[in-house]
């Protein structure tokens, strides 16, 4: 057969964070794309032109963003702050502090709320209608056993992962206790937590090559649907080099989701057949972050070096925005031969 | 009584003579003046005399005028006429008086004026003609109506045959080119129609007398001339066309042929494509050339260009779907999206022709299906393996199955299952060594690997045997293991009496499939490293002794909870925990800490290569090492992964994997609540980000002092 093509990454994006991109997302309304970057930015593009709409600078590494609208975004970082942040008048203003740095951040578009979670061992809730200071517009503290390193929310429910490999699943409806708690099934430090698109479950990625799919429901029936699989792994010279999972994505539509790890590896997986549908080319850098747009046409790639081994010389960082071709993200049932028992 | 006048005269002289003598002798005239009067008398006589003789005189030589004039005349007209004169005189013999003379002269004469008129007549109508014909043939346009000049002096006979021989060859140029006109108009109207001109138009621009039906026409050099151009012009302007229209039914022909239009669309248009290789002279329908049926067909063409571009991404869409379909089916690896994508984009930019996209296209589904059928035997093979794998790997699951003799409904069918796959089983070591001689031949053949959904088919086959000894090796050692617990217990026994179950000891080999889950992952992934130790198997075992520690150290980890636990400390975390500090603390010394966190595992693995994974290590990421095996680690497999399933495996490097490939899964072990609280966490773990934070401020720190 021929040989394959030269790899397409997709489309780069101009004018990309100047240190390490700590996630990125896209707008549920447009083809925004919000960016922080331990450059102490919180960057906004539009895909669309491909150009720099907004850039905000804040007192220390951004760890988080999220979309409030589209209009509005919430980050956090190591400055130990929430901030709220208005585009098109580039105004932004605290919200609130923790006590250590805040490592993530979401919106409940439920709840109207503000979720944060930080390495001071709490996950707070934020009113951001309330007014400013951070007696009126925090709503709650929730202890946590350990640091938090990722959080995952759809619908009410709220999926937060901590170092220690524990996991708790909160209602946001009722915060006061964590609806379930659990360890990671997986052996390694927890990379990041995405719950399904349909609610049903969760995808926990750890530091060693690996993702588990779990489901919220305890009945032994939905508990035996469960199972990890190895990714991201390379094998060389008879060794196999084993490498984070640092990014999962769900797909808005088809619920298969992309797996991007510190291989510089994106692949597309399809859970509930337990194939892997896809690997893209090999992008330069680690992936730091991945985000679908709303209608799934588009992925967004941050390429960016996730200091996995400490201080070093690495390749620039890059945000790339791929076309999503329907058959790398549809599902493929199996096709078994069903056998004659 | 008739006398003598003269006589009478002379009588009547002498009378009066006498009469006069008498009156003078009576007068008593004298002698003298008698005399003088008789003197008189007679010179007067005399007078009289002398004048008539003169008259008569003056009447002979106008009598001979005359005639002299008339045989002159005669004479003439005779010359005039080529004929000989009917009279000629001969002066010596004289014919009678001069009266009777030009009495005889004078008719002759008139007869030869009457003949010399109706000649002259004839001469007149002779040359009217000639002068007709001329005017026609010099094209003058109108009649000059002036009477010929008829040459006088020849009125010959030979003249007015030549003048009527000329005659006749002018009638004859003339009845030539009024033939020529007829034929170059007959051509010029066939030509008017088949063009769908007006034909009188065309005519009168030439000569407005042509078209008039009736009336004379214009028979000039200058209107043939101007004829024949125009006819040359239409029929160039024919020709013109013809090709024009040629071209587009060529045009057309493509189209149709490229589109598959069905005939009854064709239909519409075939007395068009019908004429594709016409000459000019067979196309002779009226407008079938005229402007308007050329802009229709035009219109046509351009229509079907319009949908040919529609449908040409759909063209180059349907075609690639086709090679897709091929390549899937053959499991080969199709054209990658991407450059599909690039070029449709390209088509859509008209940068690329899609014609040439098509064909290639063509090319290459052709060349695919070469391809495939040279595949096709080995395929059928492979597919026969793969199903066996398939129910190898149930079997294995089967086996597991503690209530697999439990007699329930279709119980029966099972064990005929695994009657069967056993069989199948023992088969396949032999299909595979079938299958991967069969490959080599094809490859050698070919001088390509044999890629089955871009994988090597032999990597995938060595990787298969290689999982079975793998499998083999397991069940051996579970074996010995097995047989190792049960000497133990009978040693026990015998120091200190028999203890109440022997199956407790045995716990630890259950333990794990419960606890920990991470583990309970198939093997596959160490496969492909394994791959590269197949031939000399020998080694492992020494492999194995020299990663011992590491190995103890990462189950222990593995299996945290086991009673084994304690004793198997990580050397990393042993290393690290004297170093440990927290995340934000001053850090003077934990850059050569971490260094050493790094460190540790390359002294403790000196072969190793993969620095990445191995400073992962210090943070509790292990060192993945394929030729360990130990026990534990064994039984904790739940799943042994199909061979199938190595594909995902293998690192691929660029091509582009369209194939699906199913996950190298494991289910994960129930979550035991009980044991997550009460288990400590030893080591301080940090996630990149906190180390990274501590970096940066460390870093900050430094830029302050």
């Amino acid at each position: 057969m021929s040989q394959p093509p030269p790899p397409s990454a997709g489309r780069e994006l101009a004018n990309p964070p100047s240190d390490g991109i700590s996630n990125l997302r896209f707008s549920n309304t447009s083809d925004h794309l919000l960016v922080s970057s331990w450059d102490k930015s919180v960057r906004l593009y539009d895909v669309s032109t491909n150009s720099l709409k907004g850039e905000f600078l804040h007192g220390g590494a951004v760890l988080d963003c999220c979309f409030h609208d589209d209009s509005s975004g919430f980050s956090v970082g190591s400055d130990n702050k929430v901030r709220r942040i208005v585009f098109n008048v580039g105004k932004e203003d605290v919200l609130g502090t923790h006590e250590k740095p805040v490592r993530c951040v979401e919106y409940s578009y439920a709840a109207g709320q503000v979720i944060t979670g930080s390495w001071d061992k709490t996950v707070k809730c934020w009113d951001p209608r309330g007014a400013s200071g951070p007696e009126r517009t925090q709503v709650g503290t929730y202890v946590q056993p350990e640091r938090v390193y990722s959080l995952s929310l759809v619908g009410n429910r709220l999926v937060v992962a901590t170092a220690g490999r524990h996991v708790n699943i909160y209602d946001l409806r009722n915060m006061s206790q964590p609806e379930q708690r659990r360890e990671s099934s997986l052996k390694y430090q927890t990379r990041c937590v995405r719950s399904y698109p349909n609610g049903t479950g969760y995808a926990l990625s750890s530091v060693e090559g690996r993702v588990a799919m779990e489901f919220f429901d305890l009945s032994e029936a939905a508990q035996a649907k469960k199972y990890a699989f190895k990714c991201h792994r390379k094998s060389e010279a008879g060794r196999d080099i084993v490498y984070p999972v640092n990014a999962i994505a769900f797909h808005p539509i088809y619920g298969t989701f992309a797996t991007g790890g510190c291989d510089g590896f994106v692949n597309i997986w399809d859970g509930n057949n337990k194939k892997r549908l896809y690997q893209y080319s090999k992008y330069p850098s680690s992936i730091a972050a991945l985000s679908f747009s709303r209608d799934g046409q588009l992925l967004a790639v941050a390429s960016s070096y996730t200091f996995e081994e400490g201080e070093k010389s690495h390749e620039p960082e890059a945000i790339f925005v791929r076309n999503v071709n329907e058959i790398e993200v549809k599902p493929k049932p199996k096709a078994y031969p069903t056998p004659a028992a | 009584m008739a006398k003598d006048p003269i006589l009478q005269v002379e009588t009547t002289c002498g009378s009066l003579l006498y009469e006069l003598q008498i009156i003078w002798d009576e007068v008593g005239e004298t002698e003298t003046d008698r005399d003088q009067m008789l003197l008189d008398l007679e010179r007067e006589c005399l007078e009289v005399y002398r004048r008539k003789v003169d008259q008569a005189n003056r009447c002979r030589a106008q009598l001979r005028q005359a005639i002299a004039d008339a045989e002159a005349e005669l004479a003439s007209i005779c010359s005039a006429m080529g004929e000989r004169p009917v009279h000629i005189r001969q002066s010596d013999q004289s014919v009678g008086s001069l009266k009777q003379e030009l009495g005889k002269i004078l008719p002759e004469l008139e007869e030869m004026q009457k003949r010399k008129t109706e000649r002259r007549s004839q001469f007149l109508l002779v040359l009217e003609e000639i002068e007709n014909i001329t005017n026609d043939i010099k094209g003058q346009g109108e009649h000059v109506l002036s009477k010929p000049l008829v040459d006088e002096t020849d009125l010959s006979m030979r003249k007015l045959e030549e003048l009527h021989s000329h005659l006749q060859a002018l009638q004859k140029e003339k009845s030539e080119r009024v033939e020529t006109i007829r034929k170059h108009l007959c051509t010029l109207y066939s030509h008017c129609s088949v063009l769908g001109m007006d034909f009188n138009e065309v005519v009168s621009q030439v000569n407005p007398t042509l078209t008039d039906p009736e009336g004379p026409r214009s028979l000039s050099d200058h209107t043939i001339d101007n004829l024949d151009a125009a006819v040359q012009k239409l029929r160039e302007v024919k020709i013109q066309r013809m090709q024009k229209l040629q071209d587009l039914a060529t045009n057309m022909l493509e189209l149709w042929n490229l589109m598959d239009t069905p005939i009854e669309e064709q239909q519409e248009y075939q007395h068009i494509t019908c004429n594709i290789a016409a000459s000019e002279h067979e196309i002779t329908q009226a407008n079938s050339l005229s402007e308007d049926f050329i802009k229709y067909v035009e219109a046509e063409v351009v229509r079907l260009d319009e949908v040919k571009a529609s449908k040409m991404k759909e063209l180059v869409m349907k075609k690639r779907s086709e090679l897709e379909e091929i390549c899937r089916k053959t499991h080969m690896l199709p054209v990658s999206d991407s450059t599909m994508d690039q070029t449709i984009v390209a088509i859509e930019s008209g940068i690329v022709d899609a014609t040439l996209v098509l064909g290639h296209l063509e090319q290459h589904i052709s060349k695919v299906k070469e391809e495939a059928l040279s595949r096709k035997e080995i395929l059928e093979k492979v597919e026969k393996w793969l199903s066996a794998c398939d129910e190898e790997s149930w079997l294995e699951e089967y086996n597991r199955d503690d209530n697999r003799y439990n007699a329930g409904r279709g119980a029966h069918l099972t064990l005929k299952r695994a009657e069967k796959a056993r069989n199948l089983v023992n088969k396949l070591p032999g299909m595979v060594e079938a299958l991967a001689s069969k490959t080599i031949v094809w490859e050698q053949e070919k001088g390509i690997e044999f890629l089955y959904d871009g994988i090597r088919l032999l990597s995938m086959l060595e990787e298969y045997t290689l999982l079975r000894q793998e499998r083999e090796e397991e069940h051996r050692r579970q074996r010995d293991h097995k047989k190792l617990q049960g000497q133990l217990i009978a040693e026990q026994e015998a120091l200190y009496g028999s203890k109440p179950s022997p199956s407790k000891p045995l716990g630890g080999k259950k333990a794990p499939r419960i606890s920990t889950g991470g583990a309970a992952t198939n093997r596959r992934l160490s496969l492909g490293a394994g791959m590269h130790q197949t031939p000399k198997p020998n080694k492992k075992a020494d492999q194995r002794q020299v990663d011992g520690a590491l190995s103890t150290g990462r189950r222990g980890l593995d299996v945290a909870g086991l009673p084994s636990r304690k004793q198997s400390m990580n050397p990393c975390e042993q290393l690290q925990s004297p170093l440990v500090r927290k995340p934000f603390s001053p850090i003077s010394t934990t850059v050569v800490a971490s260094k050493a966190n790094i460190a540790t595992p390359q002294q403790l693995v000196p072969n190793s290569k993969s620095n990445a994974v191995n400073e992962m290590s210090s943070f509790a990421t292990p060192v993945k090492n394929n030729i360990i095996k130990n026990l534990e680690e064994e039984k904790m497999m739940s799943m042994l992964q199909t061979p199938k399933n190595v594909a995902a495996m293998i690192p691929i490097p660029s091509t582009p994997a369209t194939i699906s490939v199913p996950m190298q899964t494991a289910p994960t072990p129930l979550n035991n609540y009980a044991r997550l609280l009460p288990e400590k966490t030893e080591v301080v773990e940090y996630s990149f980000e906190e180390r990274r934070l501590a970096f940066m401020l460390q870093s900050e720190s430094l830029i302050h002092v």
